[in-house]
């Protein structure tokens, strides 16, 4: 599915200073990372992230595995509407201290199956607000959609030092959950950590 | 029946105007109105309980499984603590109450277990059987006849939808069709509504709206309305937007080319578009034909596929619903259990409490804390037995305070008496009279210092038996006067008795009193000693002296008659026979020298008898001394006189006439006992303590035997063949009349030693 999903980073120290690029004032950026993929699995379910810098931005893929579970497949089917947050945070590691977050945005992807027309409505948010809806019949495109993101952008590189160790973590809530009745607070989340150094 | 153990404090007078003293809080169990509005605050939370659960078929299943269930399962588990808790505590409570033996321990363990008893087990039944049963009538809303209806309901709704969608799809690529030969550019349009008139006439499609396409614009080909053709059935309200909507989205050629518009309660409009393409296949317009569902249809069938809906939405959250419900169910049952054990526990207390209260008060007292109070808070028997137990610790308080005051009398008293005990007892201590006490027993009870001293006793006989310690030679005399005075009982018996005492004779005057008491049972006898021995002393010497006085008024005045009358003798016989003459000369010579002998003794003894009283200067002792032994320069080769003047001796106050004849004495007499050959030595020392100035006179002669010592000082002794034996007693009277004392003894290595003490 080709993404037209188009994202600002919510906040980011740079965004003052922030520049539009253009291929004519292109400044090639030598990016080399060093990816790390942490994968974090609850019950069968990964998260892969992949950070990269590109114009000035740095755009975050990510992609939930196995996150559409029989459970969440019945809850859509049955009329449910049905929204997968994600977390996403841009952080860099220090090592007396919490780690300091440079930029972060939450995004949601919302399903709600109408059983008479047999059709899927979909939609997508980026810190509340409505960025994108359309209909379908497709459920593999269901899935996509609920699971699999492009270039998300996330920061602009302005906020980025040079050589700097990074990592981005994309926290991912996937209800509805089916947990026993005394202790609901399972843990009904997916974390994806990748990191990466910023060579400008 | 509740009641306090307090404290009496003193009663204070508060100052004027100062705010009286609150009154301190009662605790909660004490207070109804606390219980009762704990017990309505309980009951609110139930009816709240209950109220919520009869709403939740009108929650949402997410508000029910990600608010409800949390906030339940929160509340549970708090209730679920709380409850172990307060159990804990009062198991741990009530077990070491149990291992101290506390008063009705045991009582208390019981009741609570009983009413714990009563309310857990069938709490926990009623728990697990009403767990059972919503598990079981969870399951039963899902089963097969109930799925099977609602699937095909949902299914023939479904289906039709679909249908009629497909059907107005095909009508829609049929009239595009049949317009591919059509010039959508003419601005006549009739030919178009000629064609389209016969769908809508015959309903097939319920109105068909044409565009064709127009002008660019931006990267998109614009579409133009042509024409619409809608049947009059058609409810009014609708808009052109979805399917203007549709269209562009049908020309772009994606493979959404249908759509639903619900008109709400009006029904549903079923659009479906399709591109219309010329023969060359380039797209000239786009037909949207649209089917209209009457409200009635739309309705039933949204009605089934919500029913259907739901009943998958709640088989898909059967587990958290479920949960939800057993949470109520649970959070009840805990209430009720939370209540129960809080009553069981505040019963069991209340009932033993008071019990306890009295336990406490009564440990209280017996140790000693009389101001304990238990406060009575009802007018029941225990009402009544609280008050005559603080009316027992209210008596015990008085006496104690009674006892407390003659214990202070008493010992005030004890003070008193032991300060005169120790007032007499240092009285006897420092007194020179000797005390000697015995019990009826027989046993010395006191010896004081003089005693011991004057006796050579020891003080560690006290216990001991008198007639033991005065079994010794010396003390016979008082032991046989101890023994007659325990036998009279009447008169004391005194006595003069003589002791020997280093050589010498100690005079005691001792006076035995019989200690009867006022019953008249004998309670021993105490001895009283004084020593007598200076005066006896001084008794003899103002004898002798009376006999020297006589003696010199009785010889010296036929003296001189007798030596007058030898010269006459002689003068007369002068011119005698020679024979005659020489015997009368020899005879007269003999009667003349010892007449001049007894006159020299007489005068000494005149001397001894009309002493005078000594005119005391302050006189440097060393010096005077020095002064004296210088008159021994020269006349004595075989005698060294040596003086060694002590450091730090002051002036004394003497007549130094008196002191240095006193010298003279002893330096002659040191002399003559070395028989003029030896060595003297004249000491002078200060004896800061004794507040005396010691003159020691010490030579190495042969020394006196201490058979002679005590008669050395007594007149008319002498060892010597000369001499009238008045020297030393002389010397002892100087020394006497300033205040002194002379004592003779050994030196070391050899030699007498004449000590004289002066007071300074």
């Amino acid at each position: 599915m080709k993404n037209r999903f188009t994202m600002q980073p919510r906040k980011h120290e740079g965004t003052k200073n922030r520049k539009t690029f253009s291929f004519s004032y292109f400044r090639l950026f030598v990016v080399a990372f060093v990816l790390v993929v942490v994968v974090a699995r609850a019950d069968g379910q990964d998260l892969s992230v992949l950070p990269i810098a590109r114009d000035g931005q740095v755009l975050i893929s990510f992609e939930l595995s196995d996150g559409l579970t029989e459970d969440v497949r019945d809850a859509i089917q049955s009329g449910l509407p049905t929204t997968f947050s994600y977390e996403l945070e841009l952080r860099r590691g220090t090592a007396t201290w919490f780690d300091r977050t440079i930029a972060a945005v939450t995004i949601t992807a919302t399903v709600r199956f109408d059983n008479l027309t047999r059709r899927y409505q979909m939609s997508r948010t980026l810190d509340g607000r409505l960025e994108d809806a359309r209909p379908t019949e497709d459920q593999d495109a269901v899935r996509r959609w609920m699971t699999r993101f492009e270039h998300v952008p996330l920061s602009t590189t302005s906020a980025l030092e040079a050589n700097g160790e990074y990592y981005v973590r994309v926290r991912a809530h996937t209800p509805p959950r089916n947990t026993w009745f005394f202790w609901p607070w399972g843990r009904d989340w997916v974390l994806g950590r990748a990191k990466f150094t910023f060579i400008p | 029946m509740p009641a306090t153990v307090t404290s009496i404090t003193p009663r204070r007078s508060s100052r004027q105007g100062r705010p009286p003293q609150s009154v301190p809080r009662r605790p909660f169990r004490d207070n109804p109105r606390l219980i009762l509005a704990g017990i309505g605050a309980l009951v609110a939370v139930l009816v709240a309980i209950l109220a919520v659960a009869n709403r939740t078929p009108r929650f949402s299943p997410d508000f029910l499984t990600e608010f409800v269930l949390y906030a339940l399962s929160a509340a549970d588990l708090t209730m679920l603590v709380a409850l172990v808790f307060v159990l804990a505590r009062n198991i741990v409570k009530l077990v070491v109450e149990g291992r101290r033996a506390r008063p009705f321990a045991r009582f208390r363990a019981k009741l609570v277990a009983l009413l714990l008893g009563m309310t857990l087990v069938p709490a926990v039944l009623v728990l697990a059987v009403g767990s059972e049963l919503i598990r079981t009538s969870v399951e039963r809303w899902f089963n097969a006849p109930m799925d099977e209806i609602l699937t095909s309901a949902n299914q023939i709704a479904g289906d039709y939808y679909h249908e009629r969608q497909m059907l107005v799809s095909d009508h829609a690529k049929r009239i595009a069709r049949a317009l591919a030969a059509v010039n959508l550019g003419n601005p006549d349009v009739r030919p178009i509504r000629d064609l389209l008139a016969p769908d809508v006439t015959l309903q097939r499609v319920q109105m068909v709206e044409v565009y064709r396409v127009g002008p660019a614009s931006g990267s998109l080909p614009g579409l133009e309305p042509v024409i619409d053709v809608a049947a009059p059935a058609l409810p009014p309200g609708y808009s052109r937007a979805a399917a203007d909507r549709l269209a562009a989205q049908a020309l772009t050629g994606s493979s959404d080319t249908r759509s639903i518009e619900t008109l709400g309660s009006s029904g549903d409009l079923l659009h479906a578009a399709a591109v219309i393409r010329a023969k060359d296949g380039r797209a000239t317009g786009v037909v949207v034909a649209t089917d209209y569902l009457t409200g009635d249809l739309a309705l039933r069938s949204r009605r089934m596929t919500q029913a259907f809906e739901d009943y998958n939405q709640l088989r898909v959250l059967k587990r958290p619903l479920a949960g939800v419900y057993l949470s109520f169910f649970l959070m009840v049952t805990l209430l009720i259990l939370v209540g129960a054990t809080w009553m069981g526990l505040y019963l069991a207390k209340r009932i033993t409490r008071p019990v306890q209260m009295l336990a406490a008060a009564a440990r209280e007292i017996g140790a000693g804390r009389l101001d304990q109070r238990v406060e009575p808070q009802s007018n029941d028997e225990f009402g009544s037995l609280v008050e005559a137990f603080n009316t027992m610790a209210g008596e015990l308080a008085t006496s104690r305070r009674k006892v407390e005051r003659s214990t202070i009398e008493l010992e005030r008293k004890h003070i008193e008496t032991e300060i005169r005990r120790r007032y007499t007892e240092t009285i006897l201590e420092r007194i020179a009279t000797g005390v000697v006490s015995v019990d009826a027993a027989g046993a010395i009870t006191t010896i004081n210092s003089a005693a011991a001293r004057l006796l050579s006793l020891d003080r560690a006989i006290v216990g001991q038996p008198a007639r033991a310690v005065f079994d010794r030679a010396d003390l016979q005399p008082l032991g046989a006067l101890l023994a007659g005075a325990g036998r009279a009982k009447t008169e004391p018996a005194a006595q003069e008795i003589a002791i020997p005492r280093q050589q010498q004779e100690l005079h005691l005057a001792v006076v035995a009193t019989a200690l009867v008491a006022d019953s008249g049972a004998p309670e021993g006898v105490v001895l009283v000693l004084d020593d007598v021995t200076p005066l006896i002393r001084a008794q003899k010497v103002a004898a002798w002296r009376e006999v020297a006085r006589r003696l010199a008024h009785e010889i010296k005045n036929p003296l001189t008659p007798i030596q007058l009358c030898a010269e006459r003798l002689r003068r007369h016989f002068a011119g005698g026979p020679p024979a005659a003459k020489d015997l009368v000369d020899e005879c007269a010579a003999t009667i003349v020298g010892e007449v001049e002998s007894l006159k020299d003794l007489v005068d000494e003894f005149s001397q001894f008898a009309r002493m005078p009283a000594p005119r005391t200067v302050p006189a440097d002792l060393g010096q005077l001394v020095a002064d004296t032994l210088a008159l021994y320069n020269g006349i004595f080769t075989d005698v060294r006189i040596e003086q060694r003047a002590g450091a730090g001796v002051p002036l004394v106050r003497l007549d130094a006439e008196q002191i240095r004849r006193v010298v003279i004495n002893l330096v002659d007499n040191a002399i003559e006992a070395m028989e003029r050959r030896g060595q003297i030595i004249v000491e002078t020392q200060l004896d800061p303590p004794g507040g005396v100035v010691r003159l020691i006179v010490a030579d190495n002669g042969p020394g006196i035997p201490p058979a002679e010592r005590e008669k050395l000082f007594l007149p008319y002794y002498s060892t010597k063949r000369r001499g009238s034996g008045l020297g030393l007693a002389i010397v002892r009277r100087i020394i006497a009349e300033h205040g002194g004392s002379i004592d003779v003894g050994d030196n070391t290595p050899r030699g007498t030693r004449f000590t004289i003490e002066l007071p300074c």
